[in-house]
């Protein structure tokens, strides 16, 4: 029994889905929730690359999932200096308050209001791939799978970290994106699907900001 | 022999144009420390300026310069094509269009020769701060300053040289610690490089009365006496020579030798670049203006390094044939020089600019601008070069506003204040000047101090009233409150003073929301429920 199954698993045919999740090759951006960090290739939010975020409606934790993450690279640490955050057509106001309560750097913070829908994501293209932001927001009601594949080389060109906030509308459209989570309100707190994972696999996340497993 | 000369001029101490003080601090001077060189002038020729003025340089023409000497048009300059066919300087116009009937002839352009000498001027600023024009073909650079700089006496002539060359002028240098002197020996076609006073006389005895700017009856009288070169009128006595032909021949005598003071004007180039750049044709094709433009770029850059400054500003003005001029004026978040930004900004915005006519000419003006501040060069290969990463940056800035607008891109800061509308501002990218510190003491307050309670990280606009459904908010669904109150009551001072009770409430769709209810009772008598922020 034993040499069959050692036989099975030298078949090159065999796909093992868990070990590209081990050593994934990079190491992620901690997200600071250690639940979320643990089902992550990486440990983490992929870097250079771009990250979906869909719901239904905003205020849902989107977030303050990213705070964490964003809070640290905005903060010049070692040798590497401070980068810059760009906030691509934000819906409403992000808060300076609220922000420097999470610990972001407010002199780090690049808002920009097209306005026009098209100029979205030319401007996302370009803060992607100039290379000096560490982090792009984008929320755009026009992202289709062309674009989300050129924001992807963007972010890849430009050593920068994509975020994309979407409608779940777009749940049932393909999207070239490394990571694709959604956020909706859970019976407790806020729930994460991970529906497309680049190197790991999907999970259902429940009340990710408590520390305790369910 | 030259000690003869000198002992004849101090015999003669009563000559009115000696200048005592002078003489003894240059006799001292030389003396004690002969080596020192306080100025040094590079004479740059240009013998056919009136031609290289006029003439198209990509033409292989037989070509001409004419100018009208006693009634007669006479041959002034000639090129290589048409010097082989025999036409030479001093030639009436009909006799050489007898010799070459294909000759193209151009009038001699007095204003068209200033106005390629100033745009030389502009172009020899980058080597020195002090050129000088010496009319009617003489520039002069003061260049002891600037060997260092430049590597070295030959190396800066060799570049000058080249640079002339590369222009298409034809030019002889001469170097000389004097400024006449300078412009004599250049206009001799000598190269030759004098440092040293020592050496002035010997070099200048040599040249003929030709090369000096001397009037015609002057020079005919001095022929007539049997005096060809400098040299021969130096050995003159001064009294003589003065009461002969005038104090002021002696006095540029004494000035070439360096023994009398020449001071010298600078030639100030304009404070604000303005040039314009006319198109052969009508052109509407972007790339071809493109190619005009940058064209036009290259010379900001220039004028803009011989001033040491930068510009935050710039405009275009494209005309054409009827309608009045388009007008494109484009800026940048920090002041800059380097053409390739400039380009790169101008291409986006022309890329969305509506022309509504062919053009026919372009002009670019600049403002005056700011001094230039350049950084220091930093042996460090680490990744935190923030000034480095300051300029990259503002370089995404400057693109970004020049597609969107600039008041559509802008960073933003937190203020000391409790009205949560009032408590955050939309600020300038890079407008502070760089001593203040980059995060804002406010920032550090919300950020360490505990007893701030949580502020939702989206705000809106403008608060929203919110339904009333059985005397409870409504926001998609009943809202159950979570949090508060937190009672804000301030800013009674001014006309937007408010008293408010601030909840963090929750809707069944999941979202945090963060409203609040006026204490003042409207006009109805009700106190309103109204949504102002969400936790995202």
């Amino acid at each position: 029994m034993d040499d069959v199954l050692e036989k099975l698993l030298q078949t090159p045919r065999l796909w093992r889905g868990c070990s590209p999740a081990d050593k994934p090759g990079w190491r992620g951006l901690e997200s600071g929730y250690p639940r979320l960090d643990r089902h992550l290739p990486g440990g983490g939010w992929p870097p250079h690359a771009l990250t979906e975020i869909l719901l239904e409606h905003y205020g849902t934790g989107e977030l303050k999932l990213l705070m964490p993450a964003l809070a640290r690279l905005s903060q010049a640490s070692g040798e590497d200096a401070a980068g810059w955050i760009a906030w691509i057509a934000p819906p409403f106001d992000p808060y300076p308050p609220a922000l420097a309560q999470w610990g972001i750097n407010l002199s780090r913070v690049l808002i920009v209001r097209p306005k026009k829908a098209g100029e979205c994501l030319w401007a996302a293209e370009q803060a992607l791939s100039s290379g000096n932001c560490v982090a792009v927001l984008v929320w755009s009601e026009r992202m289709d799978d062309v674009a989300s594949r050129r924001l992807q080389l963007a972010a890849e060109k430009g050593q920068s970290w994509a975020i994309a906030f979407r409608s779940v509308k777009a749940l049932s459209g393909s999207s070239a994106a490394a990571l694709r989570i959604r956020v909706s309100a859970g019976e407790k707190g806020t729930d994460l699907g991970i529906l497309k994972s680049r190197g790991g696999r999907p999970a259902v996340i429940r009340d990710y900001a408590s520390a305790a497993e369910h | 022999m030259l000690k003869k000369v000198r002992a004849q001029h101090t015999a003669q101490q009563s000559l009115s144009l000696e200048v005592p003080a002078v003489r003894a601090e240059f006799t001292q001077a030389s003396n004690a420390r002969p080596a020192v060189v306080r100025h040094l002038w590079l004479g740059v020729y240009l013998p056919a300026l009136a031609l290289e003025a006029v003439m198209d340089v990509n033409s292989a023409d037989a070509f001409a310069v004419v100018e009208d000497q006693q009634g007669l048009r006479r041959v002034l300059l000639t090129n290589a094509k048409a010097t082989a066919a025999g036409i030479c300087r001093g030639m009436s116009v009909n006799a050489a269009l007898a010799l070459l009937p294909v000759l193209s002839l151009a009038e001699r352009n007095p204003a068209r020769e200033e106005q390629v000498l100033i745009k030389l001027v502009t172009w020899a600023k980058q080597f020195t701060s002090f050129v000088s024009i010496e009319k009617p073909a003489v520039l002069l650079l003061e260049i002891a300053g600037s060997l260092r700089l430049f590597g070295g006496l030959g190396t800066l002539r060799r570049r000058i040289s080249g640079d002339l060359q590369q222009q298409g002028f034809t030019a002889s240098l001469a170097i000389a610690p004097t400024p006449l002197a300078a412009t004599w020996l250049a206009r001799a076609g000598n190269r030759v490089c004098i440092r040293d006073r020592k050496n002035l006389t010997g070099a200048l005895s040599r040249l003929p009365l030709s090369c000096l700017d001397w009037p015609e009856a002057v020079c005919e009288s001095l022929q007539a006496m049997g005096i060809a070169a400098i040299g021969d009128c130096l050995r003159l006595p001064r009294q003589g020579f003065a009461r002969r032909f005038g104090a002021s021949c002696l006095l540029q005598l004494d000035r070439a030798l360096g023994r009398l003071p020449d001071p010298r004007k600078c030639y100030l180039t304009a404070e604000v670049f303005c040039r314009e750049y006319e198109l052969n044709e009508e052109q509407s094709d972007r790339e071809l203006l493109l190619n005009a433009c940058r064209e036009l770029l290259l010379e900001l850059e220039r004028f803009l390094l011989s001033r040491q400054r930068m510009v935050q500003r710039i405009r275009f003005s494209f005309f054409h044939l009827q309608g009045p001029a388009t007008h494109l004026t484009v800026g940048c978040a920090q002041a800059d020089r380097s053409i390739e930004h400039w380009c790169e900004l101008l291409a986006i915005r022309l890329d969305r600019l509506q022309l509504p006519a062919a053009v026919i000419a372009i002009r670019l003006q600049s403002s005056r601008g700011q001094p230039l501040s350049t950084t220091t060069g930093r042996l460090a290969f680490s990744k935190t070069d923030s000034r480095r990463q300051e300029s990259l940056i503002s370089h995404l800035v400057e693109r970004l506003s020049a597609r969107i607008g600039d008041e559509s891109v802008h960073g933003i800061m937190a203020v000391a204040e409790h009205r949560p509308q009032y408590a955050w501002r939309a600020s300038r990218l890079f407008a502070q000047p760089p001593q203040c510190p980059a995060t804002p003491p406010v920032a550090e307050l919300w950020r360490n101090s505990s007893l701030l309670s949580q502020r939702p990280l989206w705000m809106l606009p403008e608060p929203r009233a919110l339904d009333m459904r059985q005397n409870l908010p409504h926001y998609q669904g009943p809202l159950t409150l979570l949090d508060g109150p937190e009672r804000l009551e301030t800013g009674w001072w001014d006309d937007d003073g408010i008293a408010r009770d601030y909840f963090v409430a929750s809707n069944p769709a999941g979202m945090q929301l963060w409203i609040f209810r006026n204490r003042t009772r409207d006009n109805h008598g009700e106190s309103g429920w109204y949504l102002h922020g969400m936790f995202g």
